[in-house]
């Protein structure tokens, strides 16, 4: 099934991208690789490519660069691999355009399953979409503005609904907290972080059945939230 | 002097008028003249003597109180800065500065380096005029351990030429050379108890790395050797491999503890704090914990309505993972696990509990101490920097840090933070 998949691994540390493409080839996938970011960009515009996955620190430019650069022509999407010691990068590089993002050392199984939920994000854009979403019981109804639960109607505030609707229209992604306060509240909103915990406090609330251990809002400390569909 | 000039000239026309001169009335008014003057005299001389008086005493006054600040200050920046400050407000010095033996030889503009040594030489303060009409003055702060420093400032001549300005700048002078000198021996002080604590630290990360990561990575050679022969079992050939993953994971995680540790313990920490409820932490740590230990049991006591904290989200998770990743390493592994939140008055406490052996007899708050692990031979890996980076963190937040044993038996470590006055947020729409 993803053999007319391509994805573009740039890591500039040889026995990594190695390893990386390896598992990545053993699963169907045609791999490109680039050790720079100038090799990226050469790739990128070459291949194009469904995914790619992107190292932050690269020999010849900043990562967050190539990021900006490439979200400049292409929505393909862009799965980061950060160091621990570049918290702060990564929060960038989500706010640059980036998707997602794994912290080495991270396992292959968890890569080889962030790979599959980007590329099934890459594949849902182009088709017409839909009014409606669906995960787990409910429904949102984007017309009528209605959310259900197996079929009965929940009451949500303005907030938690355009809240709700931002996060899982955008299904696996990690959505910062900058940019989910200026899209729900405005750019004025931008750093009280505040806001966005008491709503999302609420929104799970209304509908997680565990809010301690929720399972479709997720909680990525100090970078924002992920919506599990 | 006044008084008796004033007499004499209201004498004087009566003396040069004549009758005076052959009346009997001549030698009393000689005689009150005579006692005119001596008592003007006295009376100049008392008052002067009370003008001077007054002023030492003022003068002493502000002495007392600028070495008062001096004995405040505790840099060789803070003894300049207050200094500065009292000569320019006590003899409207201009430009001040510290020159100190460091630059002697090369001192800034306008001193000159031959000017500057005769004056350290002779230890006295030495001017010279300047241009506008202002003296250049330097003044040697010589201390019992040598010349601190030479203090440079320009005042101007009419304050100089004061007879009292040499003794009582040379007080001055020798004030501040003794505060320098006792701000330079805090400096060395502390230096060498610094150097200390990092020696001490340094050894600590030799003996922790060579006994505790390089057992581990014999071990991980020996197994990787062993899958690339080949001639093990597909199924061996697996398990192998999961434990070369394993153990290289478990360094990972060491050696983050030991970077972890190196940058709070050099201070460089900056808290990205926030208001956020302490659920968020508590759900992401289990969720991490039960991706890594999935048949360990959790029970998780968090109560509704908990007021907010005001936390850096990702330290306090290093925190709540060390304790739960303690406890599910020392407790037996079908020992449950609790993890409550309560509020207790003006705090928030996060406590994990379990059933094992319980805490190691002694001192529970020696376990918080860099490199100390409970059992030193023991069979779980570790560094025992987990704690120590938990207090670390814990501090930083001004809560508290703590473990005791159980009434029943098994360990309780648990941790406070400051609830505070988190801002309304509800009243946005």
């Amino acid at each position: 099934m993803s053999d007319d998949k391509t994805i573009l691994l740039v890591e500039d540390e040889r026995q990594m991208r190695e390893a990386v493409a390896t598992a990545l080839e053993c699963e169907g996938f045609a791999v490109c690789e680039a050790a720079s970011a100038s090799q990226a960009a050469v790739e990128a515009a070459a291949r194009r490519p469904d995914v790619v996955i992107l190292d932050l620190g690269l020999p010849d430019r900043d990562g967050i660069d190539f990021i900006r650069d490439y979200r400049a022509w292409s929505p393909t999407p862009i799965l980061v691999l950060s160091a621990r010691t570049q918290e702060k990068s990564k929060v960038e590089a989500l706010d640059a355009g980036a998707d997602d993002y794994l912290t080495k050392p991270f396992g292959i199984a968890e890569l080889l399953a962030r790979v599959r939920v980007l590329l099934r994000r890459g594949q849902a854009m182009p088709a017409a979409p839909e009014p409606k979403i669906r995960f787990g019981d409910y429904e949102i109804n984007c017309v009528t503005r209605v959310v259900e639960r197996a079929g009965e109607a929940l009451h949500l505030t303005q907030i938690e609904y355009r809240l709700l609707v931002f996060l899982a229209a955008n299904p696996g992604r990690v959505m910062t907290h900058h940019h989910l306060l200026t899209h729900i509240w405005g750019a004025k909103a931008a750093d009280n972080h505040q806001y966005l915990r008491v709503y999302v406090g609420h929104l799970r609330q209304k509908i997680e059945a565990s809010p301690a251990c929720p399972r479709h809002i997720l909680t990525e400390i100090g970078v924002g939230y992920r919506f599990e569909p | 002097m006044a008084w008796a000039a004033l007499l004499l000239v209201l004498m004087l026309p009566a003396l040069r008028s004549g009758p005076m001169t052959d009346t009997p009335y001549f030698l009393p008014a000689t005689l009150m003249l005579a006692v005119a003057l001596t008592v003007g005299h006295s009376t100049l001389r008392l008052r002067r003597h009370a003008e001077i008086a007054e002023r030492k005493s003022l003068l002493s006054k502000t002495l007392y109180e600028f070495s008062r600040e001096l004995s405040g200050a505790l840099t060789a920046t803070d003894v300049a800065d207050a200094t500065f400050a009292f000569l320019a407000s006590a003899v409207g010095a201009r430009n001040a500065h510290l020159i100190p033996p460091a630059e002697f030889a090369a001192p800034p503009f306008p001193v000159l380096a031959t000017r500057l040594e005769a004056c350290v030489e002779q230890a006295r303060l030495n001017w010279e005029p300047l241009p506008d009409g202002a003296l250049h003055a330097l003044l040697p702060l010589a201390a019992a351990s040598g010349t601190q420093g030479v203090l440079a400032f320009e005042a101007m001549p009419a304050v100089v030429s004061h007879p009292d300005f040499v003794e009582y700048i040379e007080t001055v002078a020798s004030l501040v050379a003794v505060a320098l000198e006792r701000s330079r021996f805090a400096e060395m002080a502390r230096e060498t108890e610094v150097r200390h604590a990092s020696e001490v630290l340094r050894s600590s990360i030799l003996g922790a790395l060579s006994h505790d990561l390089r057992t581990p990575l014999a071990a991980l050679v020996s197994m990787a050797d062993t899958a690339a022969l080949g001639k093990a079992s597909p199924e061996r050939q697996k398990r192998l491999l999961e434990a070369i993953r394993n153990q290289a994971m478990t360094i990972c995680q060491q050696m983050m503890n030991l970077l972890d540790m190196a940058k709070l313990s050099s201070g460089r920490v900056e808290l990205n704090r926030a208001w956020q409820p302490v659920d968020e932490v508590v759900g992401v740590v289990l969720t991490q914990i039960r991706g890594q230990w999935r048949d360990r049991e959790i029970s998780v006591d968090l109560p509704r309505n908990l007021p907010p904290v005001c936390i850096d989200a990702v330290l306090i998770e290093r925190v709540l993972w060390n304790l739960l990743e303690n406890a599910i390493k020392y407790a037996p592994a079908d020992a449950p696990i609790e993890l409550a939140v309560r509020q207790l008055g003006d705090r928030l406490e996060i406590s994990v509990s379990d059933s094992g052996p319980g805490l190691p007899d002694g001192d529970a708050g020696r376990l918080f101490n860099l490199f100390q692990r409970g059992r030193q031979e023991s069979d779980v890996a570790g560094v025992g920097l987990g704690l120590a980076i938990s207090r670390s963190i814990v501090d930083a937040h001004e809560g508290e840090i703590g473990a005791s044993n159980r009434l029943g038996g098994g360990a309780c470590f648990y941790f406070t933070l400051p609830i505070g006055n988190p801002p309304d947020v509800l009243a946005l729409g």
